[in-house]
């Protein structure tokens, strides 16, 4: 009896004992397992945080919130403002350049921001060549300077270097529309520092800080003069005074009587795209 | 679906991106129109100001996104490897997500090949999570299938 219970006591013990180690091991295991989960979650929720912060500071840098969001006089959300951002999402600029870089044919316009037949144009013939071939990426417009409609040389110069300021941030074009269509009456001195920073405080995105300094870039001050020099030497007299041909080539005088009318305008770079 | 086919699917999802990022950024650099089923929305995109990130093209921000994620898919797999493929198909998911809020609410066109874009890197980033969450590639039960019980049952039987 005795060692018949032995031998079948002696393996009973030891597969007890494999049975423990076994259990042992097993929750050891789990344990890691658990630990390595807990561990890896740990991970997923610390990148899920670091990307949801990214992609928030990109947006609030991208989208003119925060610092740069209008904080006095008017706001996008006023019918003005509302015009011109609608008109000029979505299209690139650069420095005082609307449009695709590469576009085919370039159109030159020479204005002066207190201009009233400038603010005409812009008005009136502009957006349809805006939507018809800037938008399409077929033209690019370049603003440059010309003293007319502004009597005192010193805030003709002040005006139209706050625009290529905007510029520096490629956001020119909004403050060259916005003048437009916000323009007071001709020479009763509307414009003074307040109306541009008013102006500056519409452009959506414009970090002001950086429109403020580049505003004392004496470089942007030169180009106001280099602009006049163009004027001379093609004896333009009043504005606005056009100038488009293909880019990269030769660019002629564009005579447009009817400034509120694009079909001279269309004409003209339909001509060009051929 | 065993770590090394979901790897080797994941590898054909990053080359694919790959090909449309580096289409997008050819696209951008040569100054030509993307091929568009849904009219001028694509070029309307890719010229907008919200096509370049700090003066560097989207494009190519993804396309250097794309191959990154490549090489941490071609790396020896293993925990740190999982973790950085993970980190780096969440984050092109995020910046994926900003460019199409920025296509649907500030520029209101959509461009095809940038929605082709997210949906890959989206369906991208819910394999590296599976990837990395389930860790060591658990041993594969006949019927090809992962036995979530197989490390403990193992060990006992």
């Amino acid at each position: 009896m005795s060692p018949a219970s032995g031998t079948e006591s002696d393996p009973t013990r030891k597969q007890r004992r494999e049975q423990a180690r076994e259990q042992r091991r097993a929750v050891e295991a789990a344990a890691a397992a658990q630990a390595a989960r807990r561990t890896r979650l740990i991970q997923l929720g610390g990148v899920i945080g670091a990307v949801v912060v990214i992609v928030a500071v990109i947006l609030v840098a991208t989208s003119g919130g925060g610092s740069s969001t209008p904080k006095v006089g008017h706001s996008t959300s006023d019918p003005e403002a509302k015009t011109v951002a609608n008109l000029l999402k979505g299209i690139p600029q650069s420095g005082n350049v609307l449009g695709n870089p590469n576009a085919p044919v370039t159109l030159k316009y020479f204005g002066d921001l207190e201009c009233p037949i400038c603010k005409e144009f812009t008005l009136g013939a502009f957006p349809t060549l805006i939507e018809k071939y800037v938008r399409p990426g077929k033209l690019k417009v370049e603003y440059l300077s010309m003293e007319t409609a502004t009597h005192e040389p010193e805030v003709f110069k002040t005006q139209q270097v706050a625009a290529y300021a905007a510029g520096k941030q490629n956001l020119g074009w909004y403050f060259i529309e916005l003048f437009y269509h916000e323009q007071g009456q001709e020479a009763t001195g509307y414009v003074t520092e307040s109306y541009l920073q008013d102006l500056a405080q519409q452009v959506p995105g414009l970090n002001l800080p950086n429109w403020s300094a580049a505003r004392n870039d004496p470089a942007l001050s030169e180009e106001v003069t280099k602009d006049a020099q163009i004027v001379s030497q093609q004896g333009f007299t009043g504005t606005p005074s056009f100038l488009v041909g293909k880019t990269g080539g030769t660019l002629t005088k564009l005579e447009a009587p009817n400034l509120e009318e694009a079909s001279e305008f269309e004409s003209a770079i339909n001509k060009l795209l051929k | 679906m065993s770590d090394r086919a979901l790897r080797t699917t994941m590898i054909v999802l990053t080359v694919i991106g790959v090909g449309l990022a580096s289409y997008l950024t050819y696209i951008h650099y040569a100054g030509i129109h993307p091929l568009c089923t849904t009219g001028g929305s694509c070029e309307e995109v890719q010229t907008s100001a919200y096509s370049k990130l700090a003066g560097v093209p989207v494009a190519l921000i993804g396309l250097i996104g794309y191959v990154v994620i490549l090489a941490s898919l071609l790396a020896p797999a293993n925990e740190n490897t999982r973790l950085a493929t993970m980190a780096l198909a969440l984050g092109g998911f995020g910046f994926s997500a900003y460019l199409t809020s920025r296509e649907l609410f500030s520029i209101h066109a959509i461009c095809e090949w940038c929605v082709s874009s997210a949906i890959l890197m989206t369906v991208l980033a819910c394999l590296a999570v599976w990837r990395f969450l389930r860790g060591e590639a658990p041993p594969v039960a006949s019927s090809g299938e992962p036995d979530p019980a197989a490390p403990l049952t193992a060990a006992g039987s």
